[in-house]
């Protein structure tokens, strides 16, 4: 294993022990405090453009598991950790961490400070980084130039339309970079599903006839997605019942008059109390955001707050007043991260159960 | 929150014993300091001389009695409390309480349980009762059937089919499960069982020896909210008693599914009960079948619950005593120290590993079975805190050894054979066992197949192994040096591996700037920027903990409890600290035992958790340059090798080095003095004995009584002598004068003895007076000659107390025997303040 740079927008290079593959990479840094679970992390699609600081001080312990996939192909631009350990326990005990990160030609960098890095994120906001073999003036001089893409979710997302049959409820899954762990869920509840590509016209749902529709999680910035996918969640909210999460939580916000911004930092952990405001409950969830709802902009005539995040006072849940159509911020499907919010996916069930 | 409470009775831990040492006691100070903070009047009983709890409520709400049903009732009934608490007293606690309501008194006087509703008391340690609310609670749990004869178990047993456990229903111990291959260990087992038991019953079950054993530290509130505090995963298998096993904190080995559903089962369990406060629910998995079954509920503070609090940072003990008085989560208020909000609500997030390794009592007693089962043996723990499984692991194996020169142990000489055979029926020193394997060239799937342990932990021992290699490959190469330790290996072991000395290493280092880096433990994993109290080092790129104060000492904890004095060591650096702080000075401790009350967050003003070692020593004090280091007992090697670098250090007591002078090697009369250059004052004078009858040598003296069996005459003539042997006899701090009673009843000089730590504590509760805060102060330099001469020390009080050492003999299943200084596990003191001097019934 050969020693190789973690490099960053504001001059700082940390040397490591570069695993995974050899590439040179370049995206955003974001850092993850959740404890367990760093397969179904890495394969979550939000991190397509990012690269990935792990809180957690060891990564690999369990290998790759074959029910800890958030997607197949994982697009995140790099793995950064204190220490990777080589574990397989899979049938053939021949894929770790290490092989499975050079399959899908993502780096990593072990060996790195991960905690003084998060500490440094806190002052620095959300910063370019690339995982380098040398830290030099010419390395610099790339990451400076590199232009990270904003059509993240037009490179995740499915490109065409997928079933996933079953004998319940017909519903239909837009994908914005799809966690699978909405899949689960729904699979779990015999939900027939059909997922369709994000770019699907109102219309190409109604077609299908769905007893409800559920906006995906996805990376990147929902104001860099055209004002037709908002102009589709507005017709379908007043159609069928409407389950939104993560980046599909922040475009229905949009389409329903709030602003969303983005975030000085980063935020994605599964250990922030959110309080249900209807019950006063508190639960836990994973939370993966780069932005945010504004609170002031959310139009009360329209949009009840449901859930806040009482670390940071940010809004993690609506749900329109008219319509039988709700989001959350965070992601009740666990994967990873507690269950205690799964029960919305339930919840989702009865509404659509007692459509008219 | 509920205002109806305003006085609290109290059952605190009793004496420390196998199962439990200061954790109990360092909870009731938290919840005491809570409590006292809501404006609520704790009252405590406890017979625990080395309680720092019991220091810390006034002498009116101080009941230093044994804790059975008949003193507990009497407190009641004569105090008329609102409530009761019984979550920091252990099983014992649990088990009175019980009682307590089956016989009405908890109703008669109008006393609610606090933390565990009534009916939950009756079920947590009845597994067959425990088994069916779990069910209700859609638990997964293991078919049990309860018997109450020997032919009922045989057949039961048989039924199942061997191995089977054994468990006593609602025992007086903490016990934890027997297991059994054959009849005949079923008979012995259920033999116990049946006398551990109150109901003379036991619960016979499958076994599932060979699982994975996962620990669940939540809280909950009367709301139902309920937080997630650890994970903790034992390395070492079921069958293997939990006390026992190296224990990890996060857990490493479970997919987020697995810990998810634990978690999803321990807070059904939780809402199923209605608990509030902290809960520690054990779980046993299946390795790869996707299987797991709940094995034990304790809705009480614990090992368990104490490590998880060092280990986050999150105040458990502290947030829970809110809770029981049905305060809501969200409004709990934490000291000052915790910086940011919600801290109580925030599901703590690790970026560091936590690795906890037991303490054994062997070495004070060669004659006990080392091998390690259900039943549980260490007397103490360690804990290692790295940014690596192997760091964690080093560190913690580095504090748990005795050796004070930072090495570990060699089993160089074991055969192959003994090296099987010892893998599959581990003994206490098992994790050594299992790198000597390793360095044999045994393949990690053999050695997982041996011994259920998950195959990571021999990926990272055998990492351990190729460090050491690189080290002893490259003698003084910067490299290796820094590997080494980046790994946790300690400047002492490296000096060793390259048969050089300490400074040599450290000297390389300092001028490669190979240096610690210090890391906060705090349960946002670095998201929360503030400044914690508690830090541990390893070597990386940024250093979070800056010099203190220029005003500040540094006091090396005691490490790991042990048998012997070590027992009040930890009551000893609490109250030296608290001294310390109220003298002015900012307190820094050293420590590395998960249970010490001296390590709680509010006890000192910087906690570092790092081996006690001199290389560690060193690193602390190259950034917090102490004016004082103090030695609590004393630890020859540190202090000599402090003291030849030019530190500033101080033994308390002092004059530990002048140590013991003997005319003769046994005494029957004690007289304990404290001295400074112009008085003596003269504490107590006791009979010495030991714990059965006359005691032949110094090291039987484990039970002093005052007052003494001589007569005014004698008294009068001792004091005279000792005035006497103290001009010619130059002594500071605690000395006890000891004293033979010959045949004649003629008193004779037999020598003079540094006071022992097990005595001060003695002393102070006799008196009143807090003595280690004296030899603090006269430390420091800040007695006054005049004040000394006006304390109130009577030495002709006829008040009547005892002190006495209890001995792990029948928790390790020895044969009673004349227990010995250095084999003491604890201490029980009691006082004629009741019409006779009750003594705790002995029902181990």
């Amino acid at each position: 294993m050969a020693q190789r740079f973690l490099i960053l927008e504001d001059g700082s290079a940390y040397p490591g022990i570069g695993f995974g593959a050899g590439a040179t990479t370049t995206g955003e840094i974001v850092f993850n405090t959740s404890m367990l679970g760093y397969q179904e992390i890495i394969t979550n699609q939000i991190y397509h453009n990012q690269l990935i600081v792990f809180s957690q001080p060891i990564v690999g312990s369990i290998g790759i598991a074959h029910d800890g996939y958030e997607s197949i192909l994982p697009t995140t631009k790099g793995v950064v950790v204190r220490d990777v350990t080589a574990i397989s326990k899979n049938r053939q005990r021949s894929l770790s961490l290490d092989k499975f990160l050079k399959q899908h030609n993502i780096p990593g960098i072990s060996g790195i400070d991960t905690r003084h890095l998060i500490r440094k994120l806190q002052q620095t906001g959300t910063i370019k980084g690339s995982i380098v073999d040398v830290a030099d003036d010419h390395a610099f001089d790339q990451l400076h130039a590199t232009v990270l893409t904003n059509q993240q979710v037009a490179q995740v997302a499915t490109p065409r339309p997928y079933p996933n049959p079953n004998q319940g409820y017909n519903v239909v899954v837009i994908d914005f970079g799809l966690k699978h762990g909405i899949l689960r869920q729904l699979s779990k509840r015999d939900c027939n599903v059909t997922v369709l590509p994000w770019q699907a016209t109102a219309q190409d749902i109604i077609n299908l006839d769905p007893d409800g529709v559920i906006l995906s999680t996805g990376p990147g910035s929902p104001l860099d997605l055209p004002q037709s996918v908002l102009e589709m969640i507005q017709t379908i909210q007043q159609r069928m019942p409407l389950f939104a999460i993560g980046l599909g939580h922040e475009l229905f916000a949009l389409a329903n008059g709030s602003e969303v911004s983005p975030l000085k930092l980063a935020h994605h952990g599964a250990n922030h109390p959110i309080r249900k405001i209807i019950t006063n409950e508190i639960i836990y969830a994973m939370e993966g955001q780069e932005f945010v709802v504004n609170p002031d902009s959310v139009n009360r005539d329209r949009l009840i707050t449901t859930y806040v995040d009482l670390i940071d006072g940010s809004i993690q849940g609506l749900r329109h007043r008219d319509y039988p159509a709700f989001s959350v911020q965070f992601f009740p499907d666990g994967a990873p991260g507690p269950n205690d919010s799964v029960d919305l996916f339930d919840e989702f069930m009865e509404i659509m159960g007692t459509r008219e | 929150m509920d205002n109806t409470i305003q006085k609290i009775l109290i059952i605190g831990g009793g004496p420390t014993e196998v199962g439990h040492e200061t954790e109990l006691d360092a909870a009731c100070l938290q919840v005491i300091q809570a409590f006292k903070k809501l404006g609520i009047r704790p009252l405590l009983i406890d017979n625990n001389p080395f309680s720092a709890a019991l220091e810390s409520v006034q002498p009116t709400n101080m009941f230093i009695q044994a804790i059975t049903v008949e003193n507990v009732q009497r407190i009641i009934e004569r105090e008329q409390p609102d409530a009761i608490l019984p979550t920091v007293g252990g099983v014992l606690a649990i088990s009175v309480i019980q009682e307590l309501q089956e016989n009405g008194v908890l109703a008669d006087n109008g006393v609610q349980t606090l933390g565990i509703p009534s009916d939950a008391l009756m079920d947590i340690n009845n597994p067959d009762r425990l088994n069916r609310i779990l069910s209700e609670a859609g638990a997964p749990v293991i078919a049990t059937e309860t018997v109450g004869t020997l032919d009922e178990a045989v057949n039961v047993a048989a039924q199942i089919g061997y191995p089977v456990i054994v468990k006593p229903i609602a025992p007086r111990i903490d016990t934890n499960r027997i297991l059994c291959d054959n009849e005949a260990e079923l008979i012995s087992a259920v033999t116990r069982g049946f006398a551990w038991s109150r109901f003379k019953q036991c619960v016979i079950e499958q076994s599932i020896v060979g699982y994975k054993e996962v620990e669940l530290v939540s809280i909950r509130d009367v709301m139902g909210t309920q937080v997630l505090v650890a994970g903790l995963e034992n390395i070492d298998p079921i069958g293997i008693h939990s006390g026992d096993s190296m224990v990890v904190t996060p857990t490493l080995t479970l997919s987020n599914a697995e810990y998810q559903e634990l978690r999803d089962a321990a807070f059904a369990i939780n809402n199923q009960f209605n608990f509030t406060g902290v809960v520690h629910t054990h779980f046993a998995l299946h390795a790869s079948q996707d299987r797991f079954y709940v094995t034990k509920v304790t809705p009480y503070n614990d090992r368990g619950t104490s490590l998880a609090a060092v280990a986050t940072g999150y105040p458990i003990a502290y947030v829970a005593a809110n809770l029981y008085l049905n305060q809501k989560i969200t409004d709990v208020r934490l000291p000052e120290i915790y910086h940011f909000k919600q801290t109580a609500l925030l599901e703590p997030s690790l970026d560091h590993v936590v690795v906890r390794i037991p303490i054994w009592p062997f070495e004070d007693i060669p004659n006990a079975d080392q091998h390690l089962g259900t039943v549980m043996k260490s007397v103490g723990s360690t804990i290692g805190v790295g940014r690596s499984m192997e760091e964690a692991i080093l560190k913690a194996l580095r504090s748990s050894q005795f050796s004070p020169q930072d090495e570990l142990p060699s089993m160089s000489d074991l055969s192959d054979t003994q090296i099987i055979s010892q893998l599959i029926h581990p003994l206490s020193s098992r994790i050594l066992v299992l790198i000597e394997a390793l360095r044999r060239g045994y393949q990690v799937d053999e050695l997982n197949e041996l011994t259920k342990i998950d195959p990571f932990y021999f990926v990272k021992l055998n990492h351990i192994l190729t460090i050491e290699e690189q080290i002893r490959q490259q003698p003084m190469d910067v490299t290796a040096l820094q590997q080494g330790r980046y790994y946790g290996f300690g400047d002492g072991m490296i000096a060793r591996i390259w048969h050089t000395d300490i400074d040599t290493v450290r000297a390389l280092g300092q001028s490669n700037h190979i240096l610690p880096t210090y890391k906060g433990i705090e349960p946002s994993a670095g998201e929360l920027l503030h400044s914690p109290t508690s830090y541990y080092s390893t070597f990386e790129f940024e250093n979070e903990s800056e010099q203190i104060s220029d005003q500040s000492v540094l006091v090396l904890g005691r490490g790991g409890n042990q048998l012997g004095p070590n027992a009040s060591a930890d009551y000893f650096t609490t109250e030296m600290l608290k001294q310390l702080r109220k003298s002015g000075y900012k307190t820094i401790i050293m420590n590395t035992n998960p249970n010490a009350g001296s390590l709680s967050a509010t006890a000192s003003d910087k906690q570092i958790i790092d081996p006690v070692q001199l290389g560690d020593i060193m690193n602390v004090i190259e950034i917090e340059h102490p004016v004082k280091i103090f030695v609590p007992g004393n630890r020859h090697y540190l202090t000599r090798e402090l003291r030849n670098r030019h530190y500033p250090v101080s033994v308390l007591p002092p004059d530990q080095e002048k140590r013991t002078h003997l005319e003769t090697n046994h005494a029957e009369i004690g007289l304990d003095l404290f001295v400074t250059p112009g008085h003596i004052v003269p504490i107590l004078v006791s009979d010495l004995q030991s714990d059965q009858g006359l005691a032949t040598t110094l090291d039987q003296i484990t039970l002093m009584r005052a007052p003494a069996s001589i007569d005014e005459t004698q008294l009068n003539r001792l004091l005279a002598h000792a005035k006497e042997y103290l001009a010619e006899h130059k002594r500071t701090g605690m000395v006890q004068l000891l004293y033979t009673n010959d045949t004649t009843n003629q008193l004779q000089f037999a020598g003079i003895r540094p006071t022992r730590l097990t005595t001060i504590a003695y002393l102070n509760k006799v008196t009143g007076i807090n003595w280690v805060r004296m030899l603090v102060r006269q430390a420091l330099g800040e007695i006054r000659e005049d004040l000394i001469a006006t304390l109130p020390v009577d030495i002709h009080s006829t008040r009547r107390s005892q002190v006495r050492g209890t001995f792990p003999f029948k928790q390790l299943q020895l044969p009673d025997q004349l227990g010995l200084t250095t084999q003491e596990v604890g201490a029980r003191i009691s006082f004629e303040s009741l019409p006779e001097l009750i003594d705790e019934p002995d029902n181990k």
